[in-house]
Order: C-alpha cells, then structure tokens, then sequence
C-alpha cells in the first residue's frame, strides 16, 4: 500500500490514512496533549503525502511514521523547550498512592478520567525527548532498537532517554497526586 | 563523591529498569538486595510498577483519530493529486501550443507534430 502511495496513487494513500491515523493522533496526544494533537496529526500527515515518494520500504512504513509523527511533535515542542519540567532535589522519593482496594483490585486495571487526566499533566512534565522515548517504550511497546530507529539515535541514547522519562514520569505523578491530595509531599 | 541528588537519580533509574523487567543478573540481584534492605526503595518499586501498568492500559486503550482529521488529509491529498495532475496536463498543453506556433511563424523547419 506505502509502495503504491508512493507511486502518487491517491486511494493508496486515503487507505493508509483510514490504517494509521489511530497511531500517529494517539502518539500525539500522548506527546503534545489534546491541544496541540489534531493540528499535528493533521500536519504528519501533508508531511507523509508530501514526502511518500521518498519512502523505498527499506523500513516497516510505521516505522517511517513514527519517525514523521514524532518530528513534527518534537519540533513543536522545541519551541517550548524544558516548559515546566519538575525538578528533582534527591531529598524524597516519589511514590504513588495505593490504589484504595489494594493492587489486586480490579479496578485498578481500569482507568478512570481524572487518572487518565493525572497521567497525561504529568507527562506534559517530562522534557520532550524523554517523553517522546517514553511513550514508544511503554505505551506503544516499542523495543529499544526501534525506538533508536523511530528517533534516529542510538541504542545506547534510546534506553538512556526512556529510563530518565521514566523516572521523571513517576516524580511528576507523585507531585499531581499530591496535588490532587491536597497534601504535604512525603 | 557524587552529589546526593545524583546518587538518589541513580537509584532511581536502576529501580525503574528493574521493575520494567529490564536488568538482568548481576545487577538484578544488586536491586533486588536494595529494595529487600530499604522499605522506601520496596515502595518505589511497587509505584513504578502502578505507573508502569498505567502507562501500558492507557497505550492499550484503542483511540480513533478524529474524523475532521482524516478528512481533512484525505480531501487535500486528492486535490493536490488533481492540482500535479492539472499541471502537467497545462504544461503539456502550453508546449503543444507553442511548438505549434513556432512552426507557424517558420521559425522551425521540421513539420508540426513530429512528421517528417
């Protein structure tokens, strides 16, 4: 279908569309927040058309798309670059709450909307490289080469970037959860 | 000596890598014997897993993106296909008529439309 659409085959095109725009809004939404994700969706896509023809196959087309989505989110938020990272002293650890039937509890497997609302306000703390590695490792399942491939860095930088994510994640949930609680931090 | 925060982000990392399953050995055993020492690095690895498993049920929750969207790329590819298309087809056309203008004037010796 790719190889076809790059052979400028309109139908080819509306057809990978209809295929993988769940994949590049839901990237960027994770990556940019709800404001910024139809607009950039929109735009990865006029780059995707823009630039198919140069698309020979040497890589899985969602990989090539990965690559296209998480471009045109990062140069958006380079504009903004370090915008309202949390900081970490190293004086207390960030820990999230229990959920209130235990981890065990069913419910927990689910997520409600102000969960839903916790997480992506946190992941709006996270500087956006971290971020975006973040989101391919853990909530696209992405391995650690691909990612390298996706962000066309190495493999060494790739784990680097998500485990940094990783940790700045868990502190800026901690932080939205004490908020939410209204508390002192721990 | 390496700073006290810097220590603490150490710890930290490692512990996020051990509970996304991702240290292996020797230094999965080093953690573990962390977390079995320190009751805060327990809890830390218990939060990291509760983040872990949020992260993964949202990424697995399926999300369509909005219909505007894919309309809107959609509708612009066909009229930018139909735009190239146009354009060649004008281009072509301009050729055609000023080639067949040029014979007119006699500026070219050979005959209109490739013949001999």
């Amino acid at each position: 279908m790719a190889i076809r659409a790059s052979r400028g085959d309109v139908e080819a095109f509306r057809l990978l569309v209809e295929e993988h725009s769940g994949l590049v809004y839901r990237v960027a939404l994770r990556v940019l927040g709800v404001e910024d994700a139809q607009d950039a969706s929109q735009e990865v896509w006029i780059r995707v058309w823009r630039n198919i023809k140069n698309f020979r196959g040497e890589s899985a087309f969602s990989t090539w798309l990965y690559r296209i989505t998480l471009n045109t989110c990062l140069s958006v938020r380079r504009k903004e670059a370090r915008r309202g990272e949390r900081e970490y002293s190293g004086e207390k650890l960030p820990f999230l709450p229990e959920p209130r039937g235990g981890d065990a509890d069913p419910e927990a497997a689910t997520l409600s909307a102000e969960k839903r609302e916790e997480i992506q306000a946190a992941l709006g703390h996270v500087r956006a490289e971290h971020r975006a590695a973040l989101v391919l490792r853990h909530m696209e399942g992405l391995s650690y080469a691909e990612i390298a491939r996706v962000l066309e860095v190495p493999d060494g930088t790739a784990k680097g970037w998500v485990s940094r994510g990783r940790a700045a994640m868990l502190i800026a949930l901690a932080e939205e959860n004490r908020h939410e609680a209204g508390g002192p931090a721990e | 000596m390496m700073p006290v925060g810097e220590q603490r982000w150490e710890v930290l990392e490692r512990i996020g890598a051990y509970a996304a399953g991702e240290l292996e050995g020797e230094e999965a055993r080093e953690v573990e014997q962390l977390i079995f020492e320190r009751p805060e690095y327990r809890r830390l690895a218990e939060s990291y897993a509760r983040m872990l498993v949020m992260l993964t049920t949202l990424g697995n929750e399926p999300l369509e993106a909005p219909e505007a969207v894919v309309g809107y790329v959609i509708r612009r590819a066909y009229v930018s296909a139909f735009m190239r298309g146009a354009e060649v087809f004008v281009g072509a056309l301009g050729r055609s008529y000023i080639d067949a203008f040029v014979y007119y004037l006699g500026l070219r010796r050979e005959s209109y439309g490739g013949g001999t």
